[in-house]
């Protein structure tokens, strides 16, 4: 028995415009400790399909299929059965730790507040231990900083505070939603840094949502591509690299900027993703796909195992993609 | 922080001479004169009263002695028409009971508000939502002078449970209709307000971290919430507070309570110039302070403010 399994999980939300399919039938299961990736372009779902696992959606938003966490059903769970899970069991950490830190509160009590609450520690002990998180996420003078609100930290140092607060309850599962998407390029280096050397630390399985496919080949030991809300590919992330089976994988490959590509312009997949108000009938990346043939317009083939542990959703065979 | 206060209180003095200056031409401009009656006083009697109260000098001359009675003796001068009383003496014997029930009706105003906003903002399009949203317009629309003989009609007259004026030195059953009557359009006010912003707070990325980490959502609303929600109302608090403990014409008129929300009003018809001036000079002087009380809670509530 996997720690999560997601099946068949879809998102909707109902807006002036009509409905919005946000994200389609997606499946995955991870085992503890593991690491998975989801990367996609903005607006793909990956986030959405997060909030849905965590009970997050905004209002308007209503999510189906099935989301089991240690056999426990979660998915539209009442608040009496998630919020024992959140941030004790699955913790999350958003993508821009400016606005996602309370500007009200000092960094010591939001941090203990999930001591407090959840452990029923004493304020002093839980700002203790909130503090020695701060530490082990190398805050520098944690005990001094701790007492600071978080306009007074960098957007990193806002991100590390994000993170210790996650992990104050050491989750089995961390979801992280663009951790780095608001840091500048090295400040994104060192929270990576940081997040694997705590994953690997606490044990715990981890979720990284992201655009950026290098941070996943350095994180995760599982890739899973989203396009307009649906899964396109999923495989270990080698052989992902390696040889991309799907044409909107080589796409986002080739996009990846190279230091040796001096004066080309840059690698851009055509188009832009599909507006989800009214969902493709067949593969939404059909319109911008180079391989697309008429069959991709009006159905996509579901799923398939193509090769050990490595499964894809697309019409054509890996062979016709030369 | 204590140099901001002085600078503010430094910047009270300029801003009151000005109110002073202005309505003091603005009232000596508009035609008539405390003397002037429908019946015309011999020129001689007028001359006299007129040199008895200083009103032949030359204006700018009644302007400086004016200002120096207040500056060197808190002296606001004597009322034109009651002939045995000073502006003082007006002001100390009604600003308490305004004072009194208008503290009262704010209190009531931005709990019920409050209580009423954030109530509509969590439960959103629900028959609570409209059934907030719609008392507080209903509030909005009925003026009080509708409203207070309606609770005099409604609780004296035909239920007889509340007496139908006076004061009484502050006793309870004189005071629950003036604060009905006072309250409940800036209770309305107030709700709205409070809604709108909670509704926007609620949707704020920090609200959906303060759920991540899976506090109860009474907890996300009061510890996490209700703050920021509660910053734009604070600065509608202010004057409204001010608005409020300096009386109502209305109030006073319906229910008799001899508030100065009433003198104000007669003073401006009767020119009483020297009330008149008095009760202008108080509230653009609780104005000023309670502006200034409104910057120290809002630094006090978000820590990014600092003076």
């Amino acid at each position: 028995m996997a720690m999560l399994e997601v099946r068949d999980l879809s998102v909707r939300f109902n807006t002036p415009d009509g409905t919005v399919s946000a994200v389609n039938n997606v499946s995955l299961s991870l085992e503890k400790g593991e690491t998975l990736g989801i990367v996609g372009e903005s607006g793909s779902g990956k986030s959405q399909f997060a909030f849905a696992l965590m009970g997050l959606l905004a209002k308007n938003g209503r999510a189906s299929g099935s989301v089991k966490f240690e056999g426990k059903d979660i998915l539209n769970a009442p608040r009496e059965v998630i919020n024992p899970i959140r941030a004790q069991k699955i913790a999350m950490v958003f993508q821009d730790p400016m606005t996602s830190l309370n500007p009200y509160m000092r960094v010591s009590d939001q941090m203990a507040e999930v001591l407090t609450y959840h452990r029923g520690m004493s304020h002093r002990d839980a700002v203790a231990e909130s503090v020695r998180m701060l530490d082990a996420v190398k805050i520098p003078d944690a005990k001094g900083r701790a007492r600071l609100y978080p306009h007074e930290f960098s957007g990193g140092m806002r991100q590390r505070v994000m993170i210790a607060m996650s992990l104050l309850c050491r989750p089995g599962l961390l979801i992280a939603d663009e951790p780095t998407t608001a840091l500048d390029v090295t400040v994104q280096a060192q929270i990576m840094n940081l997040l694997a050397d705590l994953q690997r630390d606490f044990g715990m399985a981890t979720i990284l949502i992201t655009h950026d496919l290098g941070v996943v080949a350095g994180f995760c030991r599982e890739v899973l591509v989203l396009y307009g809300g649906t899964v396109m590919e999923k495989s270990p992330t080698d052989p992902l690299f390696a040889a991309p089976s799907h044409p909107y994988t080589r796409g986002l490959l080739a996009a990846i900027p190279r230091v040796d590509q001096i004066g080309d312009e840059l690698s851009s997949i055509p188009g832009s993703p599909p507006n989800m108000t009214q969902a493709p009938k067949g593969c939404p990346f059909a319109p911008r796909c180079g391989f697309s043939a008429e069959d991709c317009l009006d159905h996509l083939d579901p799923l398939t195992e193509f090769a050990p542990d490595r499964w894809r959703a697309c019409n054509r065979k890996v062979e016709e993609l030369a | 922080m204590i140099t901001y206060i002085l600078k503010r209180l430094a910047i009270a003095v300029p801003t009151l001479l000005f109110l002073i200056i202005v309505s003091f031409l603005l009232m000596h401009a508009a035609p008539g004169g405390p003397f002037t009656q429908e019946r015309q006083v011999p020129a001689a009697v007028l001359a006299n009263l007129n040199a008895k109260y200083g009103l032949d000098q030359p204006l700018w001359r009644q302007l400086a002695s004016y200002i120096w009675g207040i500056v060197a003796h808190f002296d606001f001068g004597p009322s034109f028409i009651y002939k045995d009383r000073t502006v003082n003496e007006i002001i100390a014997q009604g600003f308490p009971v305004t004072l009194t029930y208008g503290t009262i009706s704010f209190v009531v105003a931005v709990i019920t508000g409050v209580g009423l906003g954030v109530a509509a903002a969590i439960y959103q399009n629900s028959w609570l939502d409209y059934l907030a949203v719609g008392i507080s317009i209903g509030a909005q629309v009925l003026p009080n002078f509708v409203m207070a003989p309606l609770l005099l009609l409604t609780f004296t007259w035909w239920l007889g449970w509340l007496p139908g004026g006076g004061w009484e030195g502050g006793q309870w059953q004189y005071m629950v209709m003036p604060v009905i009557a006072l309250a409940t359009s800036y209770m309305a006010s107030i709700a709205r307000l409070t809604r709108a912003s909670m509704l926007e707070v609620l949707t704020s990325n920090h609200i959906r971290t303060a759920r991540a980490k899976g506090l109860p959502e009474s907890r996300v609303i009061l510890k996490h919430a209700l703050k920021p929600a509660l910053l734009p109302v604070l600065s509608y608090l202010g004057p409204a507070f001010v608005s409020m403990i300096t009386g109502s014409v209305v109030v006073d008129f319906f229910f008799s309570t001899g508030g100065i929300g009433k003198s104000f009003v007669d003073s401006a018809l009767n020119r009483d110039y020297a009330v008149m001036l008095g009760i202008t000079i108080l509230v653009g002087a609780l104005t000023i302070a309670f502006n200034l009380v409104v910057d120290i809670l809002y630094a006090w509530i978000d820590p990014k403010i600092r003076y």
